[in-house]
């Protein structure tokens, strides 16, 4: 159960891009072609290695369907990473980008790493959506971007481990109070306290001196 | 306007607190308010504002009178004085005191709780509960204090509609839960109010632990002392059972990232301290329930559901629980006996269908050496001898759950039963650790000698989880011989099924001898002995063959099963034996094969008597309510310290139902046992048609054995017939006694022939017929309550319509009175312009009324001029007129007096019409 750090992500973008898949995928390394709609939040964690330290990362999958916004919206705050996912085959998807984006602007701390991810690239005689298209979108908005799918496992991992390693750099870089646990990070037992300085212990550090 | 609300209110208020003098009490909370609202100084404000705090905080009408016109004014103090804090205190104070119930001194049910009605007037206001999470974030302690409070209350009286509300507001929840690190008074105040929040609330649930709810519950419990500490960690484990309880997702959350440590730490017990307080108690019972609710997995519906339970299981085995479990269950002596019943069923959810985690157990071993022994052993003993049903129940329950598909572990455990001589068997049952499990098992199972047929009945419960699908165990088992005891001299060997069948037998007459007066314990000790019987019998042979060795024993069960005097279970369970000893019997024993039992059934009870017994039994209450596992109600602050007192309040209220079976009953039937018996029924069914279709033939007719064999003599060939023909004549008879009863047991019931089977066939015609009655009486019932509700209905139409007209007059006649007031304001101000132009306009007048007159003067002369005009011209004409006249010598003076007079008439005419 030791951890250098832990990271909270969040999964979102519309209904049925296969965002509960590519948890799936992350979690347990298999793939459910069919997958009931999520309701509300499902939650899923795995461990991963980066720059020799092992980082725990919590994921929240939300449900991408409007009548849940409201729910999902109290998980954005508390998130260091979003994977914010399209279906490259369906273009409203695509298109419905921005207002993700700006659902997450509003509602996330501001350093907040968001990975874009085109899911079901598997898919290449369905493409609706050129990467071409991805990566300009990933550029003009400050995104890093990736193909994925979930049913291939093509980077899959590489997706959950690049936003951590963003984060982990944006930590090594001072950019967190990792003490402060809003931002999705905490230092764990097991981990060097960032430059910034903080505790051992996270529950320490959750302990009496905040509030 | 709004006095005629006002007034409403009062009518209102009047009615329902029947006080006279409610409208004092209106009229005063609307003073206060508006001198509130309406106040110029500040110092006058807070002093209402403190003024009404305080009638409000004592009694019920003053709360009503508050709750029916106060809300808009304090949430308006709220909403724009937010740097006045003491107007902001003081109006949260008053909020929290309306929403406060007052305990009255005669509080009837019936009386309208102002607290509830104003909690529910709060809850509707708009924005209400954004506007209280935002004063969450004042600096002032009393401001955040008093809003949690309200909050709370607000979630006490009206759950629903606040958990979709701050599940709307972006950051709501997580303003909560900043509480939780507040200073301490706040930070119980939000445990509580998380407390409430996350009930069955599986959204909020989830985004409270995305807040790290789970880190800040174990550190504060961990702060408090962990089970040693107060009322505090009992709230803490409160709200992380909420969290916890069918909720999958939660559930990995805990296992996979904050981990079970800090919850087996709770269950620890600490250094030398044994005392337990009723806290302390309730502490440990609640982190029980939280193993529990692991142990149990997500929700039903939930697709992974198995795979996460296990891994909580695993999780919690490797954590070391079952060691804690069996310390707080099995092994320390001063654990009260709510802890330890919650414990061993923990340790029976714990190996369940988990064959590592049996293995476990079964290699566990409690005490210090020397004195060590099995940990099966101790719970066996705790089961034996407890004097507490809960705890025998739960001892039970473990041991059904290690027994279950467990054939090694069976094995394991019925391999220790061997019969110890009488000498030693005799030795008290006092802290013999080296004694077997076996041996304790089987000198309980005999104690029913010494009239201890409670223990005996308990260590057959026991035996019957050993013997259960195990056929290896049950030919075992069934060769154990009992010793008589010494002073029977002659005491031969006596199997201990036998042994078994004497006691159910002795628990029977007991019950009988004693009377309806006597306790039901009986029935319960009947009903597990033959649930033993029952489970010993399925599928053995050999079990039936040795049941049936004693002649009486079908006698016996012949008996019990039409003893009106039994409960229906009892008479169905031995109706169930019965059954096995027709369809698992392989005797070919005339005297005790299957058609022996079947002609036996059918003549002693008649077969349709019997299956009735069948039918009675699966509509009895027990079958029915059977659950598939035991459920205990997961307990709250409030139903905590009853939990703690586990008492058997079930004895108190059995005297009453002297018939009805033993409610423990419920609790050893498991489902299970159910599917046991129904399964066999119908098996039982169709064995007896079989029975009867085939009857068994004791002579082969081999057409070859007819004809005469060669070199046989006519004499030996005549006899040999002769000796068939007798063989083939009693069959015959058999075959047609068998058929007369059949006959007559048909005719019994569809006629009413037999005075015995009359009773049955009344008792059913009396029992249709209470039926067709009661099915007549709620249709009625029913009839009615259409009526009534069409009543209602339309009464409510009514009232709606009242209610609308109402609303219309109201509005009209506002109307009314708005264009009333303001024309009346238009003419005021002009008259008010009139006034202040008073001076000058005097002069106007003055002027108009000088010109109206010049020009009337004018207009007048003008006409007087015309006039007088007329008359010269008149006045020439006379004078010409009469100097003719005088001419002609007409006497001009005479003729004008005439003329005088008329001119004077017209001139008259003239001056009225001048006037006109």
């Amino acid at each position: 159960m030791s951890y250098a750090y832990l990271f909270k992500y969040i999964i979102i973008g519309d209904t049925g891009v296969g965002k509960s898949c590519l948890l799936l995928q992350f979690t347990d390394k298999r793939f459910q072609p069919v997958h009931d709609l999520t309701i509300g939040v499902e939650f899923g964690a795995r461990m991963i290695t980066i720059d020799n330290k092992p980082i725990k990362l919590q994921i929240w999958d939300t449900a991408g369907q409007e009548s849940f916004r409201s729910i999902t919206r109290s998980y954005y705050r508390g998130a260091a990473g979003a994977l914010l996912v399209y279906d490259i085959t369906r273009r409203e998807t695509f298109n419905h980008l921005a207002s993700w984006l700006e659902d997450a602007r509003q509602h996330a701390n501001a350093n907040m790493t968001i990975m874009l991810i085109g899911n079901k690239c598997d898919l290449a005689h369905r493409r609706a959506v050129s990467t071409e298209e991805g990566e300009q979108f990933a550029k003009e908005h400050g995104l890093i971007f990736m193909e994925a799918s979930a049913k291939t496992a093509q980077n899959v991992e590489e997706a959950f481990i690049k936003t951590a390693a963003t984060i982990y750099k944006k930590i090594q870089d001072g950019v967190f109070d990792v003490s402060n646990e809003s931002y999705g990070i905490k230092v764990g037992y097991g981990g060097i306290p960032g430059p910034s300085g903080g505790r051992d212990g996270p529950s320490a550090a959750a302990g009496g001196c905040c509030s | 306007m709004r006095m005629d609300l006002m007034s409403g209110y009062k009518g209102v208020v009047g009615l329902l607190v029947g006080n006279e003098n409610s409208s004092n009490e209106d009229r005063y909370v609307e003073r206060l308010l508006d001198r509130i609202s309406n106040g110029k100084l500040p110092d006058d404000r807070r002093n209402a504002i403190a003024e009404l705090q305080g009638v409000v905080s004592e009694s019920q009408p003053f709360q009503l009178a508050f709750g029916a016109m106060g809300f808009p004014i304090m949430l308006s103090v709220l909403k724009e004085e937010r740097d006045d804090v003491e107007m902001v205190r003081g109006a949260l104070e008053t909020l929290v005191s309306a929403l406060t119930p007052i305990n009255h001194a005669k509080g009837s049910s019936n009386e309208v709780q102002p607290a509830l009605m104003n909690t529910d007037l709060l809850s509707r206001e708009a924005d209400c509960i954004s506007l209280l999470l935002s004063l969450l974030e004042e600096d002032d302690f009393y401001v955040r204090y008093y809003t949690l409070q309200i909050l709370t209350a607000l979630l006490t009286n009206s759950p629903q509609r606040l958990q979709e509300a701050i599940l709307t507001i972006p950051r709501g929840i997580t303003r909560l839960m900043d509480m939780l690190m507040d200073r301490e008074v706040i930070r119980n105040e939000a445990l509580l109010l998380l407390t409430h929040l996350t009930r069955e609330a599986e959204e909020i649930q989830k985004i409270v632990v995305f807040e790290g709810a789970f880190e800040k519950i174990f550190s504060i419990v961990r702060e408090e002392g962990n089970s040693d500490g107060g009322v505090v960690v009992q709230d803490c484990l409160e709200l992380l059972n909420n969290l916890l309880r069918s909720n999958s997702s939660n559930q990995v959350l805990l296992r996979e990232t904050v981990g079970l440590d800090s919850l087996i730490l709770i269950l620890k017990l600490r250094g030398s301290s044994f005392t337990f307080n009723q806290q302390k108690t309730i502490n440990l019972l609640s982190a029980l329930e939280t193993i529990k609710l692991l142990l149990k997995g997500g929700s039903e519906s939930d697709p992974g559901k198995d795979m996460n339970k296990q891994a909580n299981k695993t999780t919690l085995v490797q954590k070391k629980v079952l060691e804690h479990l069996l310390i707080l269950g099995v092994e320390s002596q001063w654990v009260p006996v709510a802890i330890r019943c919650a414990a061993m069923q923990c340790i029976g959810d714990l190996i369940v269908g988990d064959s590592k985690n049996r293995d476990l157990l079964a290699s566990k071993v409690l005490g210090e050496e020397p004195q060590v022994e099995p940990a099966l052993n101790s719970i066996l003993r705790i089961l034996l001898r407890t004097s507490n049903m809960q705890e025998f129940l739960a001892a039970d329950y473990m041991f059904k759950s290690f027994c279950e598909k467990n054939a090694d572990g069976q094995s394991m455990l019925a391999s220790t039963l061997i019969p110890q001589p009488y000498s030693a068997n005799h030795a008290f049952l006092e802290e013999d650790v080296s004694m077997s499990f076996g041996s304790m098992l089987l000198q309980s199972l005999t104690l029913g000698e010494n009239g201890d047929l409670e223990t005996s009945c308990r260590a057959a419960s026991v035996l019957s989880h050993i013997l259960k699908d195990n056929l290896q165990c049950k030919e075992r088992v069934l060769r154990i011989e009992i010793e008589a005891a010494p002073m029977q001299s002659l005491g031969a060997p006596e199997p201990l099924m036998h042994r078994m069948v004497k006691y159910l037998a002795i628990a029977s007459s007991m019950k009988s001898q004693v009377g309806k007066s006597s306790t039901s314990e009986n029935s319960y000790v009947q009903a597990i002995i033959l649930k033993l019987l029952i489970t010993w019998l399925a599928d053995c042979p050999s079990a039936v063959n040795c049941f049936l060795d004693a002649r009486p024993h079908l006698t016996y069960l012949l008996e019990l099963v039409s003893n009106l005097s039994e409960t229906v279970c009892i008479r169905g369970f031995a109706a169930v034996v019965l059954g096995e000893c027709v369809i698992y019997n392989k005797s070919t024993d005339s005297g005790k094969d299957a058609f022996a039992i079947v002609d036996a059934i059918s003549q002693k009870i008649g077969l349709s008597s019997y299956f009735l017994k069948f039918d009675e039994m699966q509509k009895s209450s027990i079958f029915v309510s059977v659950k598939s596992s035991l459920t205990y109600q997961s307990f709250t602050r409030s139903s905590a310290s009853s939990m703690v007192d586990i008492e058997d309040v079930d004895e108190n209220d059995l005297s009453e139902k002297k018939n009805l079976d033993h409610p423990i009953l419920s609790s050893i039937l498991d489902s299970n046992f159910v599917n046991l018996v129904k399964s066999l029924e119908a098996d039982i069914r169709e064995q007896i048609v079989e029975v009867f279709s085939r009857p068994k033939t004791k002579v082969a007719v081999v057409p070859a054995e007819l004809e005469q064999r060669s070199g046989e003599s006519d004499g030996e060939y005549i006899k040999r017939l002769k000796a068939f023909v007798e063989k083939q004549c009693s069959e015959i008879q058999d075959v047609v006694h068998r058929n007369a009863t059949l006959a007559e047991d048909l005719a019994k019931t569809g006629s009413t022939l037999q005075p015995e089977q009359r009773v049955g066939g009344a008792s059913d015609r009396i029992q249709i017929e209470t039926l067709r009655r009661d099915l007549q009486e709620a249709s009625q019932r029913l009839e009615k309550l259409k009526e009534e509700r069409a009543k209602v209905e339309s009464e409510a139409i009514h009232y709606r319509n009242l209610a609308g007209k109402m609303e219309a007059d109201l509005r009209s006649l506002s109307d009314a009175y708005n264009s009333l007031e303001q024309s009346n304001l238009q003419l005021e101000n002009e008259v008010k312009a009139l006034k202040k132009e008073g001076h000058s306009t005097f002069p106007d007048v003055e002027a108009i009324k000088s010109e109206a007159r010049e020009e009337a003067q004018k207009e007048s002369e003008g006409e007087l001029n015309d006039l007088l005009v007329c008359l010269g011209q008149e006045q020439s004409k006379v004078d010409k007129l009469s100097a003719r006249l005088l001419e002609l010598g007409e006497d001009v003076d005479k003729l004008l007096e005439g003329i005088g007079d008329d001119a004077g008439a017209a001139g008259g005419a003239e001056d009225e019409e001048d006037d006109e």
